[in-house]
């Protein structure tokens, strides 16, 4: 049974300034990345893909947090929002991850020498973007809203173990792919000063790019929940 | 009738079922002695002999099986509406779970069983550390049911159900796979820390998702 009780989030004016805001940051986050920062004096203007490449890979840990989150939220308390906000999240991490794996094959051919190669980091990525995908597919598979919800709620709680996974596996297994530059533990980024501001910045920018998807999204979800219902009715 | 009970009654169940029609446990059987062929042909004796590349080919193939012997055993449930009966008990939920969890590892471990003896003779594979083959191998058969049978529960009434649980299980178990693969590989080399250490991994993991699957269970099911 689908309750009409939930507010749309963010509100209908909150969601065009998040948008343009989103914009705002990203053009700066671009002139800092491709002007501002520093060439790196080991791969050269190659490095700069990090500003996209690590961003990316944070807001897939984000997204799918946030699936885990409103999974439980939904298993909890069974209101429509939380489901609205899961399938939002789990195809904004999508989209993210299957970026974050491009950007990485882009960035591994001129310093590695291949596109890909069978690296725990890349492999656990390429998994945890499968295990969303059958997240989505199950959702698209299930008819009763009810069921829907909880059945992906339940893979959304138990697909967030792949997040540390994916993230420790440089450390827990010989890896071609660098340590954790930022999220590392006993000790603050391996980066130059103003490596590391316009890497704030591009994180920045792209958590805002993911949070005006998620409202558009979650917008049309409730939309489409409401209809369903007066469908019924 | 406690909760321990009532999941012992539902594997007992579940044991006896599949004794009087061992579908599932023949075609889980013939399916992994042939992959195990398959493989062992696709790759070429010298290197199917090679104790990683074996360990690999047959947790995958055990892997395959389980997910055969608990789809078959939850096919087996929704032809005459059995599962209905279950659930509508109380504590029937959890017991449903555990129940088909204890039954599926014991299903799985005489399935393993051939197939490992199959494996060793065929490629004539030298072991360093049985007992440490033997506790990887038990570990290994622990870890893997919990996740498939949650997948299969929640997957059991939508469309296209025998593709989606591999689909949505296997990621969820790829550490498991690691786990076993290189915990058993190590055993066959005579690395008994690093076998030691695959096996506690997957205790692990076979604690977490035991216990994830009976909190989430009753939830998870409508």
């Amino acid at each position: 049974m689908i309750e009409t009780t939930a507010a749309p989030f963010p509100t209908i004016r909150v969601r065009p300034w998040l948008g343009r805001l989103a914009v705002a940051t990203s053009l700066i986050a671009t002139f800092m990345a491709l002007v501002w920062a520093p060439t790196d004096a080991v791969q050269g203007d190659v490095y700069r893909i990090i500003y996209v490449h690590v961003p990316l890979a944070w807001l897939a840990y984000l997204a799918f947090f946030v699936v885990f989150l409103a999974s439980l939220g939904w298993l909890l308390t069974r209101r429509p929002w939380f489901d609205a906000l899961a399938i939002a999240s789990a195809e904004v991490g999508v989209l993210f991850t299957g970026m974050f794996i491009v950007a990485g094959s882009i960035w591994a051919k001129p310093t590695w020498g291949v596109w890909w190669t069978w690296d725990p980091r890349l492999v656990t990525t390429a998994v945890m973007f499968m295990m969303y995908v059958g997240y989505l597919l199950l959702r698209s598979l299930s008819t009763d809203f009810s069921r829907r919800a909880t059945r992906a709620a339940v893979i959304g709680v138990i697909a967030v173990i792949d997040i540390p996974i994916v993230h420790l596996s440089v450390l827990w297994m010989n890896s071609l792919h660098q340590l954790p530059t930022v999220l590392r533990a006993g000790g603050s980024p391996s980066l130059d000063a103003a490596m590391g501001t316009t890497l704030g910045i591009s994180v920045i920018a792209f958590t805002l790019v993911y949070f005006a998807f998620l409202a558009e999204r979650i917008s049309i979800e409730l939309d489409r929940q409401r209809r369903t219902l007066e469908a019924r009715a | 009738m406690n909760a321990l009970d009532r999941a012992l009654l539902v594997a007992a169940r579940e044991l006896a079922a599949e004794r009087r029609r061992p579908d599932g446990f023949v075609a889980a059987l013939t399916f992994t002695a042939l992959l195990v062929l398959m493989e062992s042909l696709a790759f070429g004796p010298g290197q199917a002999r090679q104790p990683g590349v074996a360990s690999a080919l047959y947790w995958i193939a055990i892997l395959f099986a389980a997910t055969l012997v608990a789809t078959r055993s939850f096919d087996r449930e929704l032809e005459d509406d059995a599962i209905d009966a279950v659930l509508v008990l109380d504590g029937g939920r959890e017991a449903l779970y555990a129940g088909k969890v204890i039954a599926i590892a014991i299903v799985l471990a005489i399935v393993a069983l051939a197939a490992a003896v199959l494996s060793l003779v065929l490629l004539d594979l030298g072991v360093a550390l049985a007992g440490h083959l033997v506790l990887v191998g038990v570990l290994g058969i622990l870890a893997l049911p919990p996740v498939i049978v949650l997948v299969t529960l929640l997957a059991l009434r939508v469309r296209a159900r025998v593709a989606l649980v591999p689909i949505l299980s296997f990621p969820i178990l790829m550490p498991q796979l690691v786990a076993c693969t290189q915990g058993a590989a190590a055993a066959l080399t005579g690395d008994a820390s690093a076998a030691l250490g695959w096996a506690g991994i997957l205790a692990a993991f076979a604690l977490v998702y035991g216990v994830l699957g009976l909190t989430i269970v009753p939830a998870a099911i409508e």
